[in-house]
């Protein structure tokens, strides 16, 4: 911009972008808006992702985060909802958003009664030091929020480890486990592991001199019995060789599958029998 | 003169950069000089002087062994070895990539650049975000710093010649990191292990634990009558600080491998693996818990 000539009109685009944005800003004066502001740019996301919403606090939503992480590549990360999960009452999705993250939407997770509980774990990617938002969607149209604050960095421009072939060679595999022995009739946790490099396409390419391209898992379907228990929308803030806990409803015994697709529209599958 | 000119220099502070206090300094060995750094972490009162750094004087050149955390750690191990030597400095040798060994190297400007074969890679990959830890974790005391790759980088074995004095380099596989290289003084039999040993200070992995207790058998073999660590006081022996070391990455490892094995998470595996060995280390914590967070996710494939 500073060669360009006309300084003058390009303050007087910005003071009207200004005016317009306020135009859209329920608070009375920008002035007033550093005072409330002290999780940065979530106002923002909120206006971006729920706009005309209310987002209640809740603290039953219950968020487990280390406040200084080890590492910025591997966050452990839980929520865990205490809300029923009955057909008349439920949670139906969740959303996690890392607000300093260059893509803060890290993931969507949809859930239905047969999830048991609204609770999944899981390893998230911290550029930054950031709060972590959580919004919780009741079938009954309720939004519900709560936040942590995070410190740790690096972990989307870090360095990807490892070779790009080999880390492509085998993407997809998975490894799924119960946490517990089966329970009939009861809510079952398990955890699935998949190789995947989730590459986030700012991770420096020593051959090219560029970046890797952006690679991710970008769902993760998981059925018992053909009925849905968890459906996750994932993007680059969900870590390396994805690691997610999630429950589920065992009526009798069945079968647990997993499908699996990523952002060039491949498809892994996995299953396990329980209870049989 | 230099002295005094650096004397009505520090009177104003504006020179001061030009010509820092000279950082304290051992002589572990004739010509061995080795400035210990202090154990603080890099999240808490991280001031860029935490490794030890030094040099080795031959009859016509000098070798630096690592710089420091920043220029001006640098520039002030610089004034200590001109104290002590008007011998250039022909070589700047790095014995890893990590932020408290190599931010110091703008310091030497002018001198040849040694490293593990693998370093200029690592460095490319990771400089940025060093550089911008560096400014947060430093502030305007992290000026001037900057990463300077090596022009000689060894693959497996080379020696540099200062004179009367030969230094016996040697590159390792994967292990502390995957571009540690060693140093060792055939004159004195000091050898500079870089961060292939840690005393006192907790270990920290960047690489392959099990490399790490591999190349450990490889440091174990080769004489030495005094050892350079890292981190840590200079110690003759070699042997009882490589067991120690041995000690703690093996109870990691096996404490670790038993979470998964059992169906502990990793948030939970932080706080249990390794405990036993938590008297026996400093910074032990914050280490420790970074240690399981990078070696979890990688040993639940197994």
């Amino acid at each position: 911009m500073k060669n360009r000539p006309h300084g003058s009109r390009c303050r007087y685009y910005l003071s009207s972008l200004t005016a317009l944005a306020c135009l859209a800003c329920p608070l009375p004066a920008p002035a007033q808006a550093p005072a409330q502001a002290p999780d940065g740019s979530w106002p923002a996301l909120q206006a971006a992702y729920f706009p005309g919403k209310k987002l209640e606090p809740a603290p039953f939503i219950r968020l487990t985060a280390p406040s200084r992480a080890a590492s910025g590549d591997q966050v452990p990360f839980a929520f865990s909802i205490d809300h029923p999960m009955t057909e008349k009452q439920y949670i139906k999705s969740v959303a996690v958003f890392v607000d300093g993250n260059p893509v803060p939407l890290t993931a969507v997770f949809h859930l239905t009664p047969d999830s048991g509980k609204a609770e999944i774990a899981t390893r998230i990617r911290l550029e930054s030091d950031s709060p972590v938002h959580v919004v919780a969607e009741s079938n009954d149209g309720r939004f519900y929020v709560n936040a942590v604050m995070v410190k740790a960095s690096g972990g989307c421009s870090g360095p990807a480890t490892g070779d790009e072939e080999a880390a492509r060679a085998g993407a997809g595999k998975m490894k799924l486990a119960l946490d517990t022995p089966f329970k009939r009739g009861d809510l079952n946790k398990a955890t699935l592991l998949i190789r995947h490099p989730m590459s986030t396409g700012m991770q420096r390419d020593l051959a090219t001199h560029g970046f890797r391209p952006a690679y991710f898992i970008d769902r993760i379907a998981v059925t018992y019995n053909g009925k849905p228990v968890l459906t996750a929308d994932t993007n680059i803030g969900i870590s390396e060789n994805p690691s997610i806990q999630f429950g589920f409803l065992a009526d009798k015994p069945g079968a647990l599958q997993i499908l699996v697709h990523d952002s060039e529209g491949a498809t892994f599958r996995q299953a396990m029998d329980l209870g049989g | 003169m230099r002295r005094l000119i650096c004397t009505i220099g520090l009177l104003f502070a504006a020179a001061a950069s030009a010509c820092a206090a000279p950082l304290p300094l051992e002589q572990v060995a004739p010509g061995v000089y080795v400035h210990i750094g202090q154990h603080k972490d890099f999240e808490d009162g991280y001031d860029g002087d935490i490794a030890n750094i030094g040099f080795v004087v031959g009859s016509q050149s000098v070798a630096v062994i690592d710089t420091g955390g920043s220029y001006a750690v640098g520039l002030r191990l610089k004034e200590a070895l001109r104290a002590i030597t008007r011998l250039p400095v022909r070589y700047v040798i790095n014995t890893h990539g990590h932020p408290d060994h190599v931010f110091g190297n703008a310091a030497f400007a002018g001198a040849e650049f040694v490293g593990h074969a693998r370093l200029p890679e690592a460095l490319s990959l990771r400089g940025d975000a060093y550089l911008r830890n560096l400014k947060q974790q430093l502030g305007a005391a992290a000026e001037g710093s900057r990463l300077i790759a090596p022009g000689i980088t060894v693959r497996e074995r080379q020696t540099l010649d200062l004179g009367g004095r030969t230094l016996l380099l040697t590159a390792w596989p994967k292990a502390h990191t995957d571009n540690d290289l060693t140093v060792l003084d055939t004159a004195s039999g000091t050898l500079w292990t870089g961060d292939l040993l840690f005393i006192e200070r907790t270990p920290s992995i960047d690489g392959d634990a099990e490399g790490w207790l591999a190349a450990m058998d490889g440091l174990g073999d080769m004489p030495a009558a005094m050892t350079v660590p890292g981190h840590g006081p200079v110690t003759r022996d070699k042997k009882g600080a490589l067991a120690r070391q041995r000690n703690y990455l093996a109870t990691l490892l096996r404490d670790v491998r038993s979470s998964i094995r059992r169906g502990a998470g990793m948030t939970e595996t932080m706080e249990t693996a390794a405990a036993s060995e938590r008297p026996h280390w400093q910074l032990f914590d914050a280490v420790n818990r970074r240690n399981v967070n990078l070696v979890y996710p990688r040993l639940e494939w197994e």
